[in-house]
């Protein structure tokens, strides 16, 4: 097998062991918004949970703010 | 608008990442490390330019939201591409940057059509939602990558004291964050602690880069354990 190949199978073998991890965590979580990401008050989650705060990871401490979208 | 003590954190984590530039300045470390002082760099600008927004147009604005999720994709972007940076420099001697290379872009769009692929059924505002999954997706695949990298530094007995540095704090930085997602979904009821303790965990890269650059030299080896032949 040529080394492209093998790299080839190695991102694809990261990227399917990623999204079977968000899906983990996303399944057994409360719903709340995962990133990289940071700090400051966290505001509700539109679509989800009435109103229970949710905090969101950022990069850098800029207070994440609700989700425009929904 | 955040509180007293969400703005002082928010305060010191921007002068934190500011920091780690100014460091790596002093120690004439900004070409050797480019990915990660360019992410840096973002992210003080994007701190910055948050405020300002904030300020302008207030937490609950669509301005706010949006150049919020924008800006933090970018700044994804550049994290994914601080880790590739590390990649190269722990692969340097194998002569495998094409391989990398090739390696980076597959996952970049496989993460990208994933992200796309599941936007596409659930949301009709397709552009800032694909930003702000794209986001998520990426610090997925940088959490595994990661990992993927300790297992390598560990396998071929990487010696270089600062970028090992360099590479457990990334580590520190994406476990924290997972430990914390868990733990707060264990215990809701501690969300009084959690909303000082999450945006905290936000210091942990910048300030372990910040002294990786200042206190650890480029030319620091790890002495390896020295081992007792015993005679049979």
């Amino acid at each position: 097998m040529s080394r492209r190949l093998i790299v080839l199978f190695l991102a694809l073998l990261v990227l399917v062991g990623a999204m079977s991890l968000k899906t983990v965590v996303v399944t057994h979580g409360d719903g709340s918004v995962i990133m990289a990401n940071g700090s400051a008050p966290p505001p509700p989650v539109p679509w989800k949970n009435g109103g229970t705060p949710v905090q969101v990871l950022g990069n850098g401490s800029a207070p994440p703010p609700p989700v425009p979208w929904k | 608008m955040p509180g007293l003590t969400n703005s002082i954190i928010w305060l010191v984590g921007t002068l934190l990442e500011g920091s780690v530039l100014v460091c790596a300045l002093k120690t004439k470390s900004l070409r050797r490390y480019l990915f990660l002082n360019v992410y840096m760099a973002l992210s003080f600008l994007v701190s910055v330019a948050r405020f300002e927004v904030l300020i302008r147009w207030g937490y609950t604005s669509l301005e706010y939201a949006y150049f919020y999720f924008y800006s933090d994709a970018l700044l994804t972007l550049g994290l994914y591409f601080a880790l590739l940076n590390l990649y190269s420099l722990v692969f340097d001697e194998m002569k495998v940057e094409r391989y990398l290379r090739l390696g980076a872009v597959v996952l970049l769009g496989g993460t990208a059509w994933f992200s796309y692929a599941v936007i596409n059924q659930s949301s009709h505002r397709i552009l800032s939602h694909f930003a702000f999954e794209l986001s998520q997706n990426l610090y997925f695949v940088g959490l595994v990558l990661t990992y993927v990298l300790w297992g390598a530094i560990l396998k071929l007995r990487e010696t270089r004291t600062r970028l090992i540095q360099l590479v457990l704090a990334l580590g520190i930085y994406f476990s924290a964050f997972a430990a914390d997602y868990a733990l707060r979904n264990l215990y809701p009821n501690l969300q009084p602690v959690f909303q000082y303790l999450t945006p905290t965990l936000a210091w942990i890269l910048p300030a372990a880069w910040a002294y990786a650059f200042l206190c650890v030299r480029e030319e620091t080896r790890l002495a390896p354990s020295s081992l007792a032949a015993v005679s049979r």
